[in-house]
């Protein structure tokens, strides 16, 4: 897939058949499964498919530095992936919360650009599931154990779109006392 | 002011209504039905000496006493057509075509949502919105 390493920015392709063939996806599981829950979870399951894999790609492509922080890592994936795959740039409030939660707010979300409103009867499938799926499958092949959802969904009425990505504590890192 | 905006599909039967006042939308429904042959017959004496990349738009249809007819065709056999109320001024040509390419970009939007089956009679909320606005403004 990544024939050169080297590519620079991506040149601005026609996303019209990406985003259609995702809509095919989405009306073909709405048609198979007959619970909200159920397409969101298979949608979550194949976006965990692909982002073990993209991550690859991710990470040729972009040949970014190892990132110190969950702060850092969090901006790596709203300013280059989603630069590179989605062509938006999501923003990163500063969540002063936690130090393991952070937010991606998408103005628009290029997938769900021909959804005007979700159809009746479905009022809690998360269209973009697999993006979660995706963000969480990459995460975990680089070691980060994380929580991906929807916060915020322009299609459900909200102004934004915002996922929230909460980073879990590994457990390897666990420091283990040896008995005294 | 546009009173009536019809979307009729290659079929021949309304895919989309809109129409102010909502009382008389029956009387829009049997002038807009009579002029679907009008608009046959405009698009085969052109010909394709107008062609637009877009299409086909050969503007007023007819007028009646209350409002002036017009039509749009797409390439996909797709027809728009629009009520205006005779009372207002002539429109220019490329004002009323403006407004069915406006129209036109709106459909193939509403046509991409994966969800409703090809020839579902929908009201997507932002196709209705872009009508409102063009029914407003066109005066």
């Amino acid at each position: 897939m990544s024939q050169e390493f080297n590519r620079g920015p991506a040149p601005q392709q026609n996303k019209d058949l990406f985003i259609l063939t995702y809509g095919a996806l989405v009306a073909q599981l709405c048609k198979d499964y007959e619970k909200d829950e159920d397409v969101n979870k298979y949608l979550d399951k194949m976006g965990y498919g692909i982002g073990t894999r993209l991550v690859e790609d991710f990470l040729a492509q972009s040949s970014v530095r190892r990132c110190h922080s969950y702060s850092e890592v969090t901006h790596i994936i709203a300013e280059v992936a989603f630069k590179i795959y989605l062509g938006v740039t999501p923003s990163v409030p500063c969540n002063n919360s936690s130090r393991n939660e952070f937010s991606l707010i998408l103005d628009k979300n290029p997938l769900s650009e021909f959804v005007g409103e979700l159809p009746a009867g479905r009022s809690s499938l998360c269209y973009c599931s697999l993006l979660c799926g995706i963000i969480r499958g990459a995460l975990e092949m680089v070691h980060l154990a994380a929580d991906v959802t929807f916060l915020q969904d322009k299609l459900k009425g909200d102004s934004v779109t915002e996922i929230g990505i909460t980073f879990l504590k590994q457990p390897e890192e666990k420091k283990y006392r040896r008995k005294k | 002011m546009a009173v009536c905006i019809m979307v009729i599909v290659k079929e021949n039967y309304p895919f989309y209504v809109r129409s102010i006042p909502v009382e008389n939308e029956l009387k829009f429904h049997s002038v807009v039905h009579t002029s679907l042959d009008l608009v046959d017959e405009k698009i085969s004496a052109m010909g394709k000496a107008l062609v637009d990349q877009r299409g086909l738009c050969p503007g007023l249809l007819y007028p009646t006493e209350d409002y002036k007819v017009y039509g749009y065709v797409t390439n996909s056999k797709v027809k728009f057509v629009t009520l205006v109320d005779s009372s207002n001024t002539a429109h220019r040509d490329n004002e009323i075509c403006s407004m069915f390419w406006k129209l036109h970009n709106s459909y193939t939007d509403v046509t991409c949502n994966p969800f409703p089956n090809p020839g579902d009679r929908i009201r997507p909320r932002v196709f209705d919105n872009m009508v409102t606005s063009l029914m407003t403004q066109v005066c």
